[in-house]
Parts: C-alpha cells; structure tokens; sequence
C-alpha cells in the first residue's frame, strides 16, 4: 500500500504522543498511589470508593462516639462507686444504732454522722460530667437534679437517658436519670413493706419480710393492704383494708415467730399486747435521702430504744438495703453497657480494618503491576522515537546528490 | 520524413510537464488536504505513410489529481465522529476533573453528620453546636461549589456552540465561494481544476469537524451541504447560515437554529464538536446539575422533617434546618396566556431527575418528558387539588389558552440555593420534644416513643381500659389498634409491644431538656436514611450516583475517542494511499522525466546532426 510522506510522519508522532500520555498516566498512578483518580477511570469502583470512604468515616465517628460514652459511664461509675461507699458506712452505723447497748445520746452522735454523710451523698447525686453536664439529671443536665426543699431532697431532673450511637442500629445508654438511681427505690423487700401502728404497746418487732415462693406466676403475693391485728399476745388475725378478717393463727411470744399469709412472710419476735397491729402494703417507691431522712428522725428522737424504734430502724433497714441494691444494680449495669461498647469498639475495629483493606482493593494501585507497565511503556516510547529517526532519515532524495 | 525534432519537442515538453507536476506534489508534501497530481499522457496521432503509420510524438493529456469520492466520504464521516469523541472525552474530562477535586460532596457530608454525631455526645455544649453549624456550612459551599463548577462548564459550551456555528458559516461560505469559482473553471477550461477540489474537499473535512454533514455533488462540479435533517448549509452558490437563539422556555440557554428559518436544529445536530456540545449538554451536564440538585433536595427534605422532630435549647420546635430551591418552572416564550405553573415538590422520594414539560391543549393539560413520553398525572390542577406527578405537585394557571406551555425542572437551581437557614446555635434541635413516661405499675409489655404531628403541643395521659381500648386524659374510650400511632394533643404516641389493662403512658412537653440528645441522635441518622429512588437511596448515596453517572460518561467517551481515533486514522491513511504524497515515489518520478527529458534532448540533437550532416553532405 502506498504511504503519504506526511501521514507516516503524523502516525509517528501520534504514536509518540499516545505512549507519552500513558506514561503520563502511569506517572499519575503511582504519584498518587491510586488507580482511579478520577471517576472516568472506573466509574463503578469510584461510587464503590465513596461508599467505603463513607462507611469508614461512621465507623471512625462510632468509636468517637464510644470514647465519649466510656468517658461518661466511667464518671457515672466512679459516682455511683463514692454513692455505694456512702450507703455502706450509713448501714454500719444503722447497725450500731439498732444495738440495744447504744443510747439516746451516742443515738444523737451516730445521727449527726449520717447528717454529713447524707449531704456527700446529696454531693454525688449531683455530681458533674467533664462537661459541666450534671450526670443524674436526666436530660434537665443544666439544673441542679436533687434540690433541698423543705427539710427534704426533690428531684427537679426528668427521666431521660442519653444515648449514644455506638454502631450501626446499635444506641448504649449513656448515663441513668436520678430518678431510676436515687429516687425510685421500691419500699420493704421489693414487694411489701410493713410498718407498726404508732399506737402499738407491745414489745412485738416485725423482723425480716420475705415474699414465698417469689418465682411462681402469678405470685402468691397479690400487692393487696392488709393487716396483722393480735387479739392477744398469742394471738393474732389477718384483716384486708375492710377490716375482714381473713386469717387466723397463734403466735409463740417467748420465741418469736413468723406469720405467713397469701405469700407473705414476716418475722416476728417480742411480746404484743392485745390490739397491737402490723399495717402491711404494697412496697411505695422512696427516693433514699427520704429513707436517710428518716433514719436520721429515728436517731435524733429520744425513745430509749423501745420496740417502736426498733420497728422504725427495721422498717428503714430495709429500705436502705433496697437503695444499696439498687446502686449496685445500676452499677451492673453500668458495667454492661462498657462492656456492650467495648465490644462494639473491637467489632468497628474490625469493620474499618475491612473497609480499609475493600477501599485499597478498589481504589489503590498495584505497584508490581503498575511499575511493570511502566517499564514496558517507557520501551515503547523509546521505540517509537528510534523508528521515527531511523524511518525519517532514509530518503530517496538522500541518495540523488 | 517524421518531423523528428516536433516529436522530441513533444517529449520535452511532456516531460517538462511530468517534472513541474512533481516539483508541485513535492512542494505541496505538507499541505493539508492536497491530493498528489499525475500526468496523464497519451501517443500523438500518427501519420500515414502508405501503408503504415509512424508516431509522431506525445501529448500530455490531462493533470489529474489522485482521487476517490468513496475514500473521501468516509474521510469526512470519521472526521466528524472522531472531532465528536475528541469533544466529548475533552468536556467530560473536565466535570470528572471537577468531581474529583476537592469538593468531593461525600468528605462534606461525612464531616457534617460526624459534627450531628459530636453534639449528640454533648448536647449542651456550645461549642459542638457551633462545629455543626460550620460544617454545616462548608456543606452548603461544597454543593454551591460544585453547582458553580457545572454552570460554569455550562457556560463554557454555550460559548463553545456560538464559536462552532460561527466557524460552520464560515466553512459553508467558502465552500460556496468555491463552488463557484469550479463551476466557472470547468465552464471556461473544461477540465476541473484540482487545485480548487482540494480545497473544497478541505474546507468540507474541516466543516465536517465542527458538525456531522451530508455532501451531494452536483452535476455542475458544485456540491450541496446538508446538516442535521436537511437544514441545507451550501447549495450551489449559496450559503446558509446556522445561528443561534435562545431556548424558548429559558432565554439564557442558546439552542442551534437555521439562521433564516429559525427552525431549532438542537436536537437533530449530530457528530462533530457541535454535535458533541450538545450532547453533552443534554445529557452529562443537565443530568449532573439535576442529579446535584436532587441530592440537595433530599438531604434538606429528610433533615429538616427530623430536625422539626425535635425541640432547641429555647424548648422551641425545631425549625427549618437547610433552605432549598423547589422546582424551576419557565414558561414558553411563545405561550399566550397569562400566568405561570405554580409546581412544588410533593413527594422527595419520588423525584426521577428527569425534566417536564406541562402543555395545554385546550381543555385538557399533557405533562411529557424531555423525551417526549406522556406521564399520567393525579389530581385535577387546582389549587385544591393540584395535578401530582413524579414526586411533584403543580397548580396551573387559570389563564391559560391552547398551545400553551411550560418546562419543569425539579432539581435544576436546587443544589445553587441550598443554604443553611440557622445561624444561632442554640437553635438546633437536639432534644426530643415530648418526655414519655410508662406508669409504675404497668404491667404489659408496651413501651412507648412519640412524634409530632405538626399541631400545637400539650401534654396528655393515655390510660388503657382494657388491652384494646384506651382513654386520653380521661375522655371516653378509643379503640386501640395494634401498630397504629394514637393520636392526641399535637403527637403521636407510638407503642411497640403490648399494653395491657390498666396500663398508662404519661406524656409531657419536654421542658429545660438541653441534655437530650435524642433528635440529635436521630438527626444522625439521616446520613444513612433512604430518602431517594422510593426511600431506597441516602443522600450519599444519590452522590455516588452522580459520580458513576459522570464517570461512566467520561469512560464511554474515553473509549469512543480510541474507538473513533483509529477509524479517523484508517480512513485518512486509505486516503493518503490514494491521495497522499510520497516523496520517495516523487524522486523515482523526478528521475524518470528528468531521464525522458535528457532522451528527448538527445533526439533533438540527433536530429540536429542529422540535419547538419545532410547540409554538408548537400555543400559536398
């Protein structure tokens, strides 16, 4: 076939110039380390590369988001850690108190203790976050949560919990309202609570109170009012809130004893006297300043220690022990939740690793391959300028001088 | 005798002929468009001698230029296909260049909602707010960036276009010009004057660059030039010029038109750079600018309607988040009515990124896309009861008359507008705003989350009387439906699990809550929520999408640039094997007339001693 001079020469300096722009992009490749710079060069893998960047960046917020939440849980702990320390020194001292050996006046001392160790524990319950957020206030974190009002303690915080994305479809709670640590806290054993009548004469305690059988459904237990009235000190009847009485039995005054009735159990010991009664209920929540409150009455009241206190500590003991229970539950769950968004932490540790290694898949370049490419362009780039100079320089017009 | 010495003459003159011809085809080596010129050469008419003939010499016949029509045609197809792919690939290169520069949307949405994420930990913090608000704004500068790169680009192809048409005209000028001149060679000297072909054949190569044509030759040596379907551009002597003239629904978008006619060619204008300007116009740029619009429409939608969810620091209802353009409605400058199409997004997630046109007929309204389909609407066009399609809700003007229309661009000026509307901030709203309480002695399994509905807010208690019926503060029962929201007092309280007899749900206007942080939490996820194509895709999403939408253009145009380079280079290399000139071929040619030239002389000379001998012979 016949070959135009001038077209030979512009297909060899087209061919030079494609093989300058390959290298070009080669060059381009292996500067940026990328395959695709940009989204012509792969169209499907740049969408692909934006979706991994992306899911890498949220799982980056999620552990930022964890580091802010372990942060917060961990105040929230240390708190609820002073609250526990608190509440345990505050059951010694109840202990001491209730011993027959103690008077009205070490009573007063032990009740001035308590006074200081209500107000560190009124410290912690509105203790703060690193940011100045009170942690047990619910979402109200600007306000002061449990506020002295009236002699007593209210809760001015609300019931809200913040949250906290700590994976995809996955929220941790980040902190507990005051009211679900300090103020809720169920009265007696959970179920029932009982309390003598003020107008009591007898020696009779009520001890401690059991529901029967607690895991039965329904539970034996029915949340009614009832109360154990003695018609003598050996003695006594059942009677619901409409004074019927529904059950009758005997009671050993020498031993103590306990009465049992449609699930209940309470201990008794001590001498009734003929009338005396025992009001029984369903438990009433009480925040556990309410509960320090009155044991702190109980103490200040000089009664010589008769069974009317004895009933009174009795009644708080266990209300008390509702309180140091339920921390150590919040504490549990406290723990729980770290333990949740430790492991989420590992498992976003995991996932970005994967979205790095997807993300290098797509978009990185493969230097083996790519050096090698530039090597063999850069031959075919020589070549193409060695066979311009030779094919140029033979000429027929060369050899006519 | 043969007139020995006319015969050399003849051959001298011959091969003189033969020896400019080459010194012209080697002068024209480089000269675009030339077709190498032959010598045509035929044996001079004999002369009878009684009962033989003797030749009397040469003569040159004609000077033809090296030619074939078919081998041009293709010539100038490919020439129009490959400028068209080297146009392309050009335009596209340039929006997948500012696709992958530094605004890159995903980075600012990224940044933005890592900023929600940061004030849900930290709800009260000012400073966290304040970090939203500013990446908040640098999302509204990276759409406003990108929509400037595109209408910028956009500008830059209309400038484009005005320049290809000017140049078409030109070329079309001349090439009459030239008709004419052929026309009057041929009439005058007969044979075609190949210098003048070439040039024409050129002019009509570089014409075919600026747009696709169609070439007839004529009888009388002149050729006519067709574009698009029949637009005539050259016939005989005269040329027709294209212009250009603005849209008739928008004056600021220039459209190709027959400069006498006024007919639109836009859309029938094929190959070439013009044909590749508008087609890229049509259909990477306008997609793209819509497909950035859309996207600012679904995230200013979907956070905006969660950000309305919740309450600000002031205990105030959310307002509105981002501010956004709705759709662009022009009307045609032709219409003869009065008013203009009121249309407004009805429906985010039914958007189709495609444009409409709303006409009126008389009597009865057709909404068609730019491709000419009819879409069947809801509703009856009222203000009422407004005419719904594709995610859109349109009122159309009562003084409307036939022949009337109106072009509707959901997303176009979308992504330009979009701006963030709050600038304090503590006007962000982060908490939820109703705080709902489930009574201490519930004994179901329910449990309780509410939203607003958009009316006033009061606080309210919902009281079960039994598993099916429920009051609220109080009033007389309802019916409670499983999985159904109950309604009440500006909210809906929606229950997961089953309440029981007996059971309450208190709830209360969220007050003094600046430590909730659950609409902030929700507000998160709106990166991930699917807002687009029916609430499948996020608004990432929508924006890889738009990246695989320019990226697949740019590769298919990068394709069809090596595509149609090598067809242009195997068109114009069998050209150049017919047409082309070869300096070595016109050596060996140089040699051979210069050869017949000096045998020429030599006969002359031997003609001359001839004669000499004959007078001295004579002279005796």
């Amino acid at each position: 076939m016949r070959v135009s001079t001038s077209w030979m020469q512009q297909q060899s300096i087209g061919s030079m110039m494609d093989r300058q722009s390959d290298l070009s992009n080669i060059n381009t490749q292996l500067s940026t380390g990328k395959r695709i710079n940009q989204p012509s060069d792969d169209p499907v893998g740049a969408a692909r590369a934006l979706d991994l960047t992306h899911l890498g960046t949220d799982t980056a917020q999620y552990q930022r988001n964890i580091t802010s939440a372990n942060a917060r849980l961990g105040l929230e702990d240390q708190s609820l850690s002073n609250v526990t320390n608190v509440l345990g020194r505050v059951r010694t001292l109840l202990l001491q108190a209730a011993n027959g050996t103690q008077t009205d006046d070490t009573r007063g001392d032990i009740a001035a203790e308590m006074v200081q160790l209500r107000q560190q524990l009124l410290g912690q319950a509105n203790s703060k976050d690193g940011q100045g957020d009170y942690i047990f206030a619910g979402n109200r974190t600007g306000t002061e949560p449990f506020a002295s009002q009236g002699g007593g303690v209210a809760y001015v915080g609300d019931d809200g919990q913040r949250m906290v994305a700590a994976g995809p479809g996955l929220q941790v709670a980040t902190g507990d309202p005051g009211s679900a640590v300090f103020g809720s806290i169920p009265t007696g054993n959970g179920k029932f609570a009982i309390s003598a009548d003020a107008g009591n004469t007898g020696s009779a305690v009520a001890g401690s109170t059991t529901v029967s059988n607690p895991n039965a459904n329904p539970s034996a237990w029915d949340g009614g009012s009832y109360s154990i009235v003695f018609t003598a000190p050996d003695t006594y009847e059942v009677h619901d809130g409409g004074g019927v009485v529904l059950d009758s039995g005997s009671y050993d005054p020498q031993k103590g004893g306990s009465i049992t009735f449609r699930g209940a159990q309470i201990a008794f010991n001590g001498e009734p006297e003929a009338g005396d009664s025992f009001a029984l209920g369903a438990s009433q929540s009480q925040s556990v300043f309410a509960t320090l409150d009155n044991i702190i009455n109980v103490l200040q009241t000089p009664n010589g220690g008769d069974s009317k206190m004895q009933n009174a500590i009795n009644t708080q003991f266990s209300n008390l022990d509702q309180a140091i229970d339920n921390i150590t539950r919040t504490r549990g769950k406290v723990g729980a939740r770290m333990n949740a968004l430790d492991q989420q932490a590992g498992l976003n540790d995991d996932l970005s690793l994967q979205y790095k290694s997807a993300l290098s898949d797509v978009q990185s370049v493969n230097y083996y391959d790519a050096i090698s490419q530039l090597g063999a362009q850069t031959t075919a780039l020589q070549a193409a300028q060695q066979t311009f100079t030779k094919v140029q320089g033979s000429k027929l017009f060369d050899y006519l001088r | 005798m043969v007139d020995m010495l006319t015969t050399g003459v003849s051959g001298l003159l011959a091969a003189q002929v033969g020896l400019g011809t080459v010194g012209h085809n080697v002068a024209n080596v480089n000269t675009e468009g030339y077709s190498r010129q032959q010598v045509a050469y035929g044996a001079a008419l004999p002369q009878g001698v009684g009962g033989y003939f003797i030749g009397t010499g040469v003569n040159t016949v004609a000077v033809q230029r090296a030619y074939s029509q078919f081998l041009n045609t293709s010539l100038w197809s490919a020439t129009s296909s490959s400028s068209r792919a080297d146009t392309m690939a050009s335009l596209t290169g340039q929006i997948n260049n500012q696709l992958s520069g530094s605004s890159n949307l995903q980075t600012s949405l990224d940044s933005f909602f890592g900023a929600v994420n940061d004030t849900a930990n930290a709800p009260s913090d000012t400073a966290s707010r304040q970090v939203l608000l500013a990446r908040a704004g640098g999302l509204v500068s990276t759409f406003q960036s990108l929509s400037g790169q595109f209408n910028q680009l956009s500008s830059q192809v209309q400038q484009q276009i005005g320049d290809a048409v000017d140049s078409i005209n030109s070329y079309s000028d001349s090439i009459a010009k030239l008709n004419g001149l052929i026309r009057s060679s041929v009439a005058t000297g007969g044979t075609p004057p190949s210098d003048l072909l070439d040039k024409r054949d050129a002019l009509v190569k570089n014409l075919s660059a600026q747009v696709g044509v169609t070439v007839v030759p004529q009888n009388d040596n002149t050729i006519q030039v067709f574009v698009g379907n029949g637009q005539s551009l050259v016939s005989g002597t005269q040329s027709y010029a294209l212009a250009t003239a603005p849209n008739i629904y928008d004056a600021t978008r220039q459209e190709v038109v027959g400069a006498a006619s006024g007919s639109v060619l836009s859309g029938r204008i094929s190959g070439g750079a013009l044909g590749a300007l508008m087609d890229f116009r049509s259909s990477v740029l306008d997609p793209a600018q819509t497909q950035l619009g859309r996207t600012a429409q679904a995230l200013a939608s979907a956070f905006n309607a969660q950000h309305a969810q919740g309450v600000d620091l002031n205990g105030d209802v959310g307002g509105q988040f981002f501010s956004v353009a709705g759709p662009t409605v022009q009307a045609a400058s032709t219409n003869n009515g009065t008013g203009n199409v009121d249309a407004s997004i009805s429906d985010v997630s039914k958007l189709t990124g495609a444009d409409y046109t709303l006409s009126y007929a008389g009597g009865a309204w057709t909404m068609r896309d730019t491709n000419g389909n009819s879409v069947a609407m809801g509703g009856t066009g009222t203000a009422a009861d407004p005419f719904t399609a594709a995610g859109l809700s349109m009122v159309v003007p009562a003084g409307a008359v036939a022949g009337d229309s109106f072009r509707i661009q959901p997303s176009r000026d979308a992504a330009a507008s979009f701006a963030v509307v709050i600038n304090n901030p503590d006007k962000i709203a982060a908490a939820a705003p109703l705080a709902i309480s489930s009574g201490i002695n519930n004994t179901g399994t329910a449990t309780a989350s509410a939203s607003l509905d958009g009316g006033a807010i009061s606080g309210g208690v919902v009281q079960f009387t039994s598993a099916t019926t429920y009051s609220v503060d109080g009033g007389a029962d309802q019916t409670y439906t499983p999985g159904q929201p109950i309604n009440a007092n500006g909210w809906n309280l929606q229950l997961s699990g089953t309440p029981q007899n007996g059971d309450s749900f208190t709830v209360t206007p969220n007050s003094n809550a600046q430590g909730d942080n659950s609409n902030a939490l929700m507000l998160g996820k709106v990166a991930n929520l699917g807002v687009l194509n029916g609430g499948v895709t996020s608004v990432g999403g929508a924006y890889s999408q738009l990246v695989s939408q320019v990226g697949s253009a740019g590769a298919v145009a990068d394709d069809e640039k090596t595509t149609q380079t090598a067809v242009y280079n195997q068109a114009y290399g069998s050209q150049q094997s017919v047409s082309g000139v070869n300096l070595d071929e016109e050596a060996a040619n140089l040699v051979r007339y210069q050869q017949a030239y000096q045998a020429s002389a030599q006969v002359i000379t031997t003609a001359n001693s001839m004669f000499t001998a004959l007078l001295s012979a004579v002279q005796g």
